[in-house]
């Protein structure tokens, strides 16, 4: 069931050849997120997660299989705008105020800066970083960068979110309140969001489904819902619920 | 940190004056080759009476360097996009690129001078002495740009000429600026070395030229100090533009991903064509510009008649020896003049890293020695080294080590300071710290900086030879000119082009095993 925003991953396989040997980073990888799903990705570190982001990104082709984004292929998806993206390292330009890094979605789209003007000042409020709208990347601390990083993904009003381990580099009390801060986000835009991250509780919190990956060959070998009620307040990380779900993944990716 | 700038610059003037007060000395007393080194009190006092002289002279100068500047600099940039952009033309452009940098301006300057007039010899030596040097730093920017933006470009869709003007073109900057620097004082020499070979009343290389025979080292050394001065101000205003914008380029982290983009998968026969196309088309570009610009056949010595001069002649075999005689004087100096510039333009570089202060009271000297005319240093450096090989070796390394120098210090400024914090962490000592994170992280720079010496060199030595020791190719050369050997003039050329563009060669042959080993791509 693709919807009109849904991302969809057909037995996609992609393997990378360098220095003689050969990683079959994905191995007929099938997932389905409907439109308007949130889906966790989590799994042990060199399993193919951000290969498998990087193809749905169309940053990168699949060796077979096929990938969509709302029915299109992925670069014309972007093309149109659909889509918004935070990376790990948040990859800003380090000549770009925090305001015009927040704009280079639009530049790269063509899109007026001006009509957008509030959209982008409200974006750093959202983020905490008002008062450091003129501050050059270097001026500001890892969990600032990635916090404009996440800004970022959000200035085009995206309907399909890719966020690559987004708060890696944020510490524990930060980290939670933008997981709260994302969850608000995320059910007034209701983008299909694919969330590629390390921390279980992070995956547990916001997801709808968690996708466990294992490596050697990169796969998804379970598929974990999340009943959870939204909208899940502070609360829910302390609940018993939550310790269970937790410890069910945490078993998926041991192998259980 | 203020204090210890203001410490610093105090030492370094104090180095100056204490220079200046030796100069001084040594020149009333006549102790350097009895009087060539002149006072700098009777250089400026010649100065003030030759005043009224001056401003023609350099009026026209700065005009032929300056047009030529603008021009050379518009095309090497967009010869550098291009090149960058698609690593095809890159490969079918090598051989032009090659040729035009390692073109001997004092072989082609006669050359010029009977075919054009005016202004224009100056405009296209000065041209082409800003085109290698800004085409390669804006190849070596827009290839170096950090892959992370790229991607965050990629990702919403972006298309190459986004990439190209959003983040290429932007951190490629510093680089650009680092080669316009290089350029500026290129062009003034360009279009000096254009006016040696006559045409035109006015120039500083006219004035110098009239002067050089009338024994006035004051006057001479006068001169040279305008041409260096002009020169000067040139690199200073691009390193001043440069300074404001290396800081904000300089990447937070060090990028993991490893450089993508095409790898070069070609297959043979594609491979084989294009190098064969960037051979002919040097050759077919000589071909037509000789016949687009009508020169009689008599100077103008096509690819054809070139061959028929050196091979189908009467005298050709005399031609030959002559010529393989002087290739076995000058072949050996070069590689060895080669060698010592590159070791000592690293050298430095290193030094700028771990002595700034050194180097801040040595790049003044440095830049003297690159934009004052040799001519003018060459009497001076002749009676002090007498005209052995060791002339030719001291002249070498001066026009060597510059380029290169300034190439490898961009190079290890360009180190991330993160990439700094983890040896530094481990309390790695400043040389640690070069040996471990600096010289390798910049390793493509240092290799841009050894393929940007190499055709240099043979230039240098020729130089030397042609105005000091009467030696090898530059000898022939000059020779050539007086006996109104066209012929001569053009294998010489022809034969140094050929040379660099093997030297050249030789250095990419080690550059790309060793980048590739370390997972870096080369700075074109």
């Amino acid at each position: 069931m693709t919807g009109p925003s849904g991302i969809r991953l057909d037995t996609v396989s992609r393997s990378f050849k360098g220095r003689g040997t050969t990683v079959q980073a994905l191995d007929n990888v099938s997932l389905d997120c409907p439109a308007g799903s949130f889906t966790a990705l989590i799994g042990p570190s060199g399993c193919g997660k951000s290969t498998l982001l990087r193809l749905a990104l169309g940053l990168d082709q699949a060796d077979s299989g096929e990938v969509s984004i709302a029915g299109l292929a992925p670069m014309d998806a972007a093309r149109a705008g659909m889509t918004g993206v935070a990376f790990q390292d948040a990859a800003l330009m380090p000549w770009r105020s925090v305001e015009d890094n927040i704009a280079l979605p639009l530049d790269v789209l063509g899109q007026p800066r001006r009509d957008n003007a509030a959209k982008i000042a409200s974006l750093i409020d959202l983020v905490g970083l008002a008062g450091f709208e003129k501050a050059l990347p270097g001026e500001l601390s890892g969990g600032m960068r990635q916090r404009v990083a996440i800004a970022r993904s959000l200035v085009t009003n995206p309907q399909v979110l890719f966020l690559d381990e987004p708060f890696g580099a944020l510490d524990q009390i930060l980290r939670r309140q933008m997981n709260v801060e994302l969850q608000r986000i995320w059910i007034a835009s209701r983008a299909t969001t694919l969330l590629v991250t390390h921390g279980i509780d992070e995956a547990v919190f916001l997801a709808d489904r968690v996708a466990v990956m294992q490596s050697k060959p990169g796969r998804i070998t379970r598929i974990i819902d999340i009943p959870l009620m939204r909208p899940r307040g502070p609360d829910v990380f302390t609940s018993a619920e939550f310790h269970r779900l937790e410890d069910e993944i945490a078993g998926a990716l041991n192998g259980h | 940190m203020a204090t210890e700038t203001i410490a610093a610059r105090g030492s370094s003037l104090r180095t100056w004056l204490v220079l200046l007060i030796i100069w001084e000395i040594c020149g009333r007393l006549q102790l350097i080759a009895s009087g060539a080194l002149p006072a700098p009190s009777s250089i400026l006092m010649r100065l003030w009476i030759d005043r009224a002289d001056y401003p023609p002279h350099i009026l026209a100068t700065l005009e032929g360097a300056g047009v030529g500047f603008l021009i050379g600099n518009g095309i090497a940039v967009a010869a550098g996009v291009l090149f960058a952009l698609f690593p095809m033309a890159a490969r079918l452009g090598r051989g032009v690129n090659i040729a035009l940098f390692a073109l001997p301006a004092i072989a082609i300057s006669p050359l010029l001078v009977l075919t054009f007039s005016d202004m224009t010899p100056r405009i296209i030596l000065a041209a082409i002495g800003c085109y290698f040097v800004t085409m390669s730093s804006t190849v070596t920017g827009i290839s170096q740009t950090d892959q992370r933006m790229i991607e965050v470009i990629r990702a919403y869709g972006g298309g190459r000429w986004k990439i190209l003007v959003l983040a290429q073109m932007r951190s490629a900057l510093p680089a650009i600026l680092s080669g316009l620097r290089i350029a500026a004082p290129n062009a003034v020499l360009g279009s000096i070395l254009a006016e040696f070979g006559g045409g035109g009343r006015y120039g500083l290389g006219v004035y110098l030229i009239g002067s050089l025979g009338r024994a006035e080292p004051d006057r001479l050394w006068g001169i040279g100090l305008a041409a260096t001065l002009i020169a000067g101000l040139a690199y200073a205003v691009f390193s001043l533009i440069a300074l404001r914008f290396t800081g904000a380029t300089k990447a937070v982290t060090v990028p993991a991903t490893a450089p993508g983009g095409a790898t070069m998968s070609w297959p043979l026969w594609l491979r084989l064509l294009l190098s064969t196309g960037s051979v002919v088309i040097p050759i077919a570009l000589w071909w037509l510009l000789l016949i687009a610009m009508g020169t009689p056949a008599m100077i103008a010595k096509t690819p054809l008649g070139l061959f028929e001069y050196l091979f189908l002649q009467p005298n050709s075999q005399a031609s030959q020896m002559k010529l393989l005689a002087a290739l076995g004087q000058t072949l050996p100096l070069t590689i060895a003049g080669m060698a010592l510039g590159i070791a000592f333009a690293f050298g430095l570089a290193l030094m700028s890293v771990l002595r700034p202060g050194i180097i801040r009271g040595f790049m003044p000297v440095a830049l003297v020695t690159q934009t004052m005319p040799l001519v003018a240093l060459t009497p001076l450096l002749v009676l002090i080294l007498g005209r052995g090989p060791s002339l030719i070796l001291w002249i070498t390394i001066s026009v060597t080590f510059f380029p290169a120098f300034v190439t490898m210090a961009q190079g290890l400024s360009m180190v991330p300071r993160a990439a700094l914090d983890v040896p530094r962490a481990y309390g790695a000592s400043l040389f640690t710290q070069l040996r471990l994170v600096s010289v390798p992280a910049s390793l493509p720079y240092l290799f841009a900086a050894t393929r940007l010496a190499v055709p240099r060199a043979l230039l240098g030595v020729m130089i030397a030879e042609w105005l000091a020791t009467g030696t090898g190719l530059g000898n022939l050369l000059n020779q050539s000119r007086g006996y109104l050997d066209y012929g001569m003039i053009w294998a010489v050329a022809v034969v140094s082009v050929l040379l660099s563009v093997v030297f050249y060669q030789c250095v990419v042959l080690i550059e790309r095993p060793v980048l590739a080993r370390r997972g870096m791509r080369a700075a074109q």
